[in-house]
């Protein structure tokens, strides 16, 4: 489904990450297998360093804490906010809406349109869809999009498939009007056939959380994990991002008319370096011009990647000048996105440490 | 073939590697291995490989009639 919007813009991003630091060779003694191979996983797939909320950290807590560093800054007013978006795997509650307790924790008027939505690692682009669409109402100037998740409380740490990769992060993104002439283009698809390739089977109404549900089993591939964790089925994500992706950005770049030279920058959502560098062969992609190093110095952190990927490799270069971008997100679902937009003029573009 | 079976030796770690080898007995053999092996057919000889494939090879060999069989599909 392809989308196309005037005059909107990404006005700034900050990042909030947890100050709490693991690194995977610390870490790797937990899995059961063979150091060597272990040591072979962190050079193929890039593993280094990653950053985790400390027990009992919430989504609500990341976000409140970059939300009021932005207003102490005085780089947003906490009036000027019509619209909350929050894109999240890993909720405070599974009612009522997170967005809602941020707002109400904040103090944020009654007029603000909050709202949860349910997707992770194509969250960015899906975020911005959402924050552009309101952005039609007259009386929404700015919202503010919130990608955040906490899901290495939801990863078993002896399921090695999954458990290294994993970091959390909040992203928060303040998308305007913009006075200049701006076309943004977008598209995704969805496949909910393959839903199964990245859940959480437990904890929601299908199979509520139990004693049962907490039990660690070996899947068969000497990793330990529960069903109240995240599962992930490492190969049917890999040949779902390099058989979907592509064509899906082919097809973007060709309707906006926008050649693959034009592109500036290819900011995917990061998985691992592995599956990036991959992606970049296959589209014939230069790495210099598509940044993977997101999970060796943070972890994936599912919706937020995109905007800490920016705030890592780019923060100078889009507040300073003007960018034209491709932005990629893949993932649970199975969904897939990508925007063509101009990335520049940003007022802030950084990355703090919680607390 | 040739190519193929160095393009395997290189995955598994190992300096050469026969059509005849069961793929289970190599000291490399785990789920990045398999990864390492579908991304490399899927690169080099443009054949998409699930992991549930490999349930249906043995040995090396195996796994080169199946790349052949399907990039013939």
């Amino acid at each position: 489904m392809k989308f196309i919007f005037r005059n909107k813009r990404i006005a700034g991003t900050l990042i909030v990450l947890p100050s709490n630091e693991r690194s995977f060779v610390e870490e790797m003694k937990n899995f059961n297998f063979p150091e060597a191979r272990s040591l072979k996983l962190k050079e193929v797939m890039g593993y280094n360093k990653r950053r985790l909320v400390e027990p009992g950290v919430c989504v609500s807590d990341l976000a409140i804490f970059g939300l009021k560093t932005l207003f102490e800054r005085e780089m947003l007013k906490a009036e000027e906010i019509d619209a909350l978006l929050l894109v999240t795997h890993t909720p405070d509650y599974l009612a009522p809406p997170t967005s809602n307790v941020i707002q109400g924790k904040l103090g944020l008027k009654h007029d603000t349109f909050c709202l949860d939505i349910s997707q992770a690692c194509a969250g960015f682009v899906i975020g911005l869809i959402e924050a552009f669409m309101l952005l039609e109402q007259e009386s929404v100037r700015k919202v503010v999009l919130i990608n955040a998740d906490v899901l290495s409380r939801k990863v078993s740490p002896k399921d090695r498939n999954i458990s290294p990769l994993i970091g959390d992060a909040a992203a928060i993104t303040l998308v305007e009007r913009d006075t200049s002439e701006s076309v943004i283009h977008a598209s995704i698809k969805m496949d909910g056939t393959r839903c199964e390739a990245l859940m959480i089977p437990a904890g929601g109404m299908r199979l509520p959380c139990s004693p049962e549900t907490s039990v660690l089993e070996d899947a068969g591939d000497n990793n330990l994990r529960a069903k109240d964790h995240l599962f992930m089925d490492g190969t049917a994500i890999f040949n779902f991002v390099q058989v979907e992706v592509p064509p899906l950005i082919e097809d973007l770049m060709a309707w906006a008319g926008i050649s693959q030279n034009a592109i500036d920058y290819f900011v995917f959502h990061q998985p691992n370096r592995f599956m990036l560098q991959k992606l970049a062969d296959k589209m014939q992609i230069p790495y210099a011009k598509m940044p993977s190093n997101v999970v060796e110095n943070f972890g994936n952190s599912s919706g937020a990647t995109i905007p800490v990927a920016i705030a890592l490799n780019l923060a100078n270069q889009v507040q300073n000048g003007d960018l034209q971008v491709c932005l990629a997100g893949f993932g649970g679902g199975l969904t897939w996105a990508a925007m063509l937009m101009r990335l520049g003029r940003l007022a802030f573009c950084e990355m703090i440490d919680y607390p | 073939m040739e190519e193929f079976l160095k393009k395997m030796a290189k995955i598994l770690d190992v300096e050469t590697v026969a059509a005849t080898d069961d793929l289970k007995s190599f000291q490399t053999w785990d789920s990045l291995t398999v990864l390492s092996i579908i991304a490399m057919l899927d690169a080099d000889y443009g054949v998409n490989f699930k992991a549930a494939d490999f349930n249906q090879v043995n040995t090396i060999g195996e796994l080169w009639a199946l790349v052949k069989t399907k990039k013939n599909k």
